[in-house]
């Protein structure tokens, strides 16, 4: 091969290295752009007078001057729709009877668009779900609603080849010539009008309940379950972990036991996440009883488990890395083994312990498989302090799958999907950054 | 004087101490070490535990439908009186995504680990460790809902074009390196040295248009395809690789940086480029630790839970043709965490003691595999160290 | 111990017959001379190596002994095992006896904890802690059971004081040790020690790291201390030793070679391996 050549596999070589790490850090971006920016939309985002009616009503917050004034604007706007409405229904009653069936199944969708759009119609019964009492509370959710209002979605099946594309047909055209007619102009004017669109910062999303399954309401109870199962995990898993690690790098006699522990800890480490939750479920639950079915305490116990070699490994290389001069110095001044271990190794280890702590701790708040079947449940309320020992708790993870996945209206609550998993991927990613900000200052005192 | 004495009669015992005391000493001094210990083997005991209650879980269900059925039948009807219990599609499922993954992520992070030991400078490696271990934290459910969420639409509107594209950025660049060595090789072999130039030319340009035909035709084909559904085999294998690959990167690089310095420079001294340095030095010299990272990095794709549960499709059946990645699938994690569901109302039923036949298998798996890379790693670490 | 037993204890080391030259007392420290520390063939192994070979040899109280010889020759080895740091290296044992205070320090009755606060220990690099200069002063004192604020204060001062320390670091006692400079850090380490107060300092090549300046004033400290305290300073430099030390012992592979009055060590050795080393042949 010649020389040029060889150089030119070389440059690509270094290319396809430099590649990989490029195509990583595009991937970190392309997953975490679209998460931060609608995760950011569910605090920030333009409501309408109908997020603060609800507000108001439900959680008695909010100007009730103010939403009292642009209610009675709205309801001006919306009395007008209301109008066509009623005048068509009653054109409708004076119909052919063909003329009036034919109108009646085209009209039902319009109606109901209205309905989702701006709450109950007058003369209907208050809705039993919470979700049905209001109309949309987001501005863009009302753009899509008024889209639906004003065509009607179909389906192209002429070339059987193909699957089939999805069209629009205005429903004005459907109803030329009746009573309706106007509104679906009507409607798209006066939108704004009638829905008060505002800029909204809904802090609230972090530290309210829920209402009606996410629909309205904030995350309050998943936050704090992620909060108790994590810092649960810790509580078992922290003092076992650095007290485990303190055994194998200062007492441990290396032979056949010690490498038969150090084994064990590998293979721990290894094991897949969802086995941890089989055997959360048939040891802690099935067998131990530490609760009658799935709890907070089963499931940091679980996650405590999960995250034990993690800890170990980390306290191992910290300690590992405390100078030996300083054990011999505190031995030297007459210190015994253990006294100098807590006094001398362990707080120059300590940020070490921390950084690796830290760490696990990121990850049991985003695990999910150890918990499906030891503490999470999909609908319940903040839990006391007091009920871990014996009850289930909502947490970030497992209701992110949840809401996404097996959620009735899941495509209809997006935002809050979106929030939940800003909310996880910030606690993890603060907590990790926050560790390689420590390990970097650790790293900087140690060269001096 | 006297007093001097006496005080020096005082230190001379000083650290003398009683046979009790010394005994006491003794006493304390073990049984410290024996509750230190106790803490340490908790791990051990834990790993005996898992196996223990997951495998008693799951023998039940052996004894009752034997082994035939669950490896051998694709027929997956828990739910049915009597169910059926084949899991063969589900175990070929988490292979097919496992591979899927492996093939994208193992090139891509043993190039990223020579990249980061061997190619960036410091200061550039500084930022880029951060953004592989951020990577490694995003919690599995997040890329799940990404998943789910953004690329399982984008692939079904616009599967074709994307796949396309994906086709022409990454080919292109490699048939057009290897057009360059093909005709640097064959005009090496075929022609006088006076004519060498010309023909190395002659056979660039025929096997240049000889690539960008293969470049359009498969491009054309690829625009064409349909996606059925974007929650399919594709779509888990692309987001486990991005999983599975800070854990090979880390591992991989461990394993080039245990290769001493003088083995390099023992290449370099010889005329040869970084690449063949690396390529036919380093890397088998590095090779067992980096095979360890391959099979750490395997296990990391095949133990995932969220990802393939809410993005896989979780449809039993092999894929026809075996080989396609566009059909949804399901996977052994995903059918435990779906299932468990059903099941555990019903403790001790059939249906749950199948999904502890389950975990049984992902944890022997997991077990050898962690076993036999760990294995390899210390081997390494001997032969490097020269014992 | 009674006065008769010691003043036996002497004369029958003195007229024990030894191949290795016993100092005599000399009148320059009042109250010294006493043998402290006794070497009785003794050995150290590490494994089945002998680091270490049959010392005989009597350490005199309160004077400056130094131990000179080339790397790998043992010194630092026989330094360490007189306070049992060697304990530390599990494959390390030792033969013969060593005695402190006519007491045997690898007894089945040793209390090593209780040995090493009677004797302390200097290291080769400055060694304090990640705490404060108080906290490092008193972390000794507050180990072995002293809580008492003031208490503590005054011992650090007195230990400061007595390192020559005291001056520099009076205001900043609160800041982290490790901002003190390479040689304050050193005797920031023999304030340490005293402030347990231990009848013997054990100093391991406590200059090697080191500038001249810094050496220069720990060479001064060891010169305040002399008197009150037995020392033993393991060193490189040849020099030093002459400077520093009343005795100076010469080990060679393991085995001490020559044991005399430094300054007669020096001027007239013995031994001919000893002239070569002090002169520069080898090293």
């Amino acid at each position: 091969m010649n020389l040029g050549t060889r150089k030119i596999l070389d440059n690509s070589f270094t290319a396809v290295g430099m590649g990989s790490i490029v195509v990583m850090a595009l991937a970190l971006l392309v997953v975490l752009t679209p998460i931060v920016y609608n995760g950011v939309g569910s605090v920030f985002f333009t409501g309408t007078i109908e997020h603060r009616t609800m507000l108001y009503k439900e959680f008695g917050r909010g100007d009730a001057k103010a939403i009292e004034t642009q209610t009675a604007t709205a309801d001006r706007y919306r009395a007008e729709a209301y109008r066509m409405l009623s005048d068509f229904e009653q054109e409708m009653e004076g119909m052919s009877l063909e003329a009036s069936r034919q109108y009646r199944s085209k009209y039902a969708p319009v109606r109901a668009a209205m309905s989702s759009l701006l709450g109950p119609l007058p003369g209907d019964p208050v809705p039993m779900l919470t979700r049905f009492q209001y109309g949309q509370t987001r501005w863009e959710k009302a753009e899509e609603k008024l889209h639906n209002i004003l065509y009607e979605k179909k389906w192209d099946y002429s070339d059987p080849t193909v699957m089939a594309k999805a069209f629009d047909v205005p429903r004005a055209e459907e109803f030329a010539g009746t009573k309706l007619a106007p509104l679906f102009s009507y409607a798209e004017r006066h939108l704004a009008d009638m829905m008060q669109p505002q800029f909204t910062v809904y802090w609230g999303f972090f530290t309210d309940r829920s209402l009606d399954a996410h629909i309205f309401g904030g995350i309050w109870p998943e936050i704090q379950g992620t909060f108790f199962l994590a810092i649960g995990a810790m509580l078992f898993a922290f003092p076992l972990g650095v007290i485990a690690a303190v055994y194998f790098t200062e007492y441990a006699k290396e032979g056949f036991f010690t490498s038969i522990l150090r084994s064990a800890n590998s293979t721990l480490a290894g094991v897949p996440s969802i086995v941890f939750g089989l055997f959360g479920l048939a040891f802690f639950i099935n067998t131990m009883k530490v609760s009658e079915s799935k709890s907070v305490l089963a499931g940091a116990l679980t996650l405590a488990i999960m995250i034990l070699p993690t800890i170990i490994r980390a306290a191992e290389e910290a300690i590992l890395s405390v100078p030996k001069t300083y054990k011999e110095a505190s031995l030297g001044l007459g210190s015994t083994k253990w006294n100098t271990i807590v006094t001398v190794i362990l707080p120059a280890a300590l940020p070490g312990i921390i950084t690796g702590g830290i760490i696990s701790l990121g990850r049991a708040a985003g695990e999910t498989a150890p918990i499906i079947f030891t503490a999470a449940v999909s609908v319940g309320s903040a839990i006391g302090i007091a009920d871990v020992f014996s009850s289930p708790t909502p947490a970030l993870s497992w209701n992110i799958y949840n809401l996404a996945s097996e959620h009735e209206m899941a495509s209809e609550i997006r935002h809050v999907q979106y929030g939940m998993v800003l909310s996880l991927v910030s606690i993890v990613l603060l907590l990790n950054l926050s560790a390689i900000l420590l390990r970097a200052k650790i790293s900087q005192k140690l060269k001096g | 004087m006297t007093e001097e004495v006496k005080t020096d009669g005082q230190r001379s015992s000083a650290f003398v101490v009683s046979p009790q005391k010394r005994k006491m000493q003794k006493l304390a001094k073990n049984a410290g070490e024996t509750l230190l210990l106790g803490i340490a083997s908790f791990v051990a005991i834990i790993v005996l535990f898992i196996f223990f209650f997951v495998a008693v879980d799951a023998i039940p269900y052996f004894q009752l439908r034997g082994f035939t059925e669950f490896f051998t039948s694709t027929g997956w009807y828990p739910a049915d009186e009597p169910g059926e219990f084949g899991a063969l599609a589900i175990i070929y499922g988490s292979a097919m995504v496992t591979f899927g993954s492996a093939l994208l992520a193992v090139p891509m992070g043993i190039a990223a680990a020579v990249c980061l030991s061997d190619i960036l400078p410091f200061s550039v490696r500084q930022y880029a460790k951060p953004v592989i271990e951020m990577l490694a934290a995003i919690p599995s459910v997040a890329f799940g809902f990404f998943a789910l969420v953004i690329l399982a639409p984008l692939l079904q509107s616009n599967g074709g074009p994307l796949l396309m594209w994906t086709w022409w950025i990454l080919a292109a660049p490699f048939l057009l390196l290897a057009v360059i060595v093909a005709a640097d090789l064959l005009s090496a072999r075929f022609a006088q040295e006076e004519n060498r130039k010309k023909m190395a030319l002659l056979l660039q340009s025929l096997f240049g248009l000889l690539a960008v035909l293969v470049l359009y035709v498969v491009g054309t084909k690829l625009n064409a395809i349909e996606i059925i559904t974007g929650t399919n085999a594709l779509n888990v294998s692309i987001i486990l690789s991005f999983m599975a690959l800070p854990t090979i990167v880390s591992v991989a690089e461990d394993a080039l940086q245990s290769v001493g310095r003088e083995l390099r420079e023992g290449s370099y001294a010889l005329g040869a480029t970084r690449a063949e340095t690396l390529l036919k030095t380093v890397l088998p010299a590095a090779s067992s630790g980096i095979l360890a990272a391959v099979i750490l990095g395997i296990m990391r794709a095949l133990g995932e839970t969220m990802v393939v549960w809410m993005a896989s499709g979780n449809s039993s059946h092999i894929p026809d043709p075996w080989y396609n990645y566009l059909d949804a699938v399901r996977t052994l994690t995903a059918t435990i965490a779906g299932d468990m569901g059903e099941a555990d109302q019903v403790t001790g039923s059939e249906r749950y003691h199948v999904l502890f036949a389950m975990g049984l298998l992902l944890l022997v798996i997991s077990f050898f595999s962690n076993l036999v890379s760990e294995r390899i790693v210390v081997r390494q670490r001997k032969i490097l160290s020269g014992q | 111990m009674t006065a008769e037993h010691k003043e036996s204890a002497v004369e029958a080391q003195a007229t024990a017959t030894r191949d290795i030259y016993i100092p005599s007392e000399r009148a320059s420290v009042s109250g010294g001379g006493r043998p402290h520390v006794v070497a009785k063939d003794f050995s150290i192994y590490y494994g089945d190596f002998q680091a270490v070979k049959k010392v005989n040899a009597d350490i005199l109280s309160q004077y400056v002994t130094a131990i000179i010889g080339p790397s790998g020759c043992g010194k630092s080895t026989f330094l360490r095992a007189i306070n049992r740091m060697n304990d530390l290296i599990p494959s390390c044992h030792t033969t013969g006896m060593l005695q402190f205070d006519g007491e045997d320090v690898y007894g089945k009755l040793t209390d090593e904890v209780l040995l090493r606060k009677k004797i302390g220990m200097v290291f080769q690099k400055p060694n304090p802690f990640p705490k404060s200069i108080f906290d490092n002063i008193a972390y000794g004192p507050r180990l072995h059971g002293m809580t008492d604020r003031k208490q503590l204060q005054a011992i650090v001062e007195k230990s400061l004081r007595k390192a020559a320390l005291w001056d520099e670091v009076s205001d900043r006692l609160d800041r982290n040790a490790l901002g003190l400079s390479g040689g304050q850090q050193q005797r920031l380490c023999v304030a340490r020690t005293l402030a347990v107060e231990p009848e013997i300092l054990l100093l391991d090549e406590p200059t090697s790291a080191l500038d001249p300046k810094a050496t220069a004033k720990i060479e001064d400290l060891i010169q305040e201390l002399r008197g009150s305290y037995t020392i033993m300073i393991v060193t490189h430099n040849m020099q030093q030793a002459s400077r520093v030390s009343d005795y100076t012992m010469f080990f060679y592979e393991g085995e001490l070679v020559e044991y005399a009055e430094t300054a007669q060590l020096f001027t007239n050795p013995k031994d001919r391996m000893t002239e070569d080393y002090i002169t520069g042949r080898f090293s």
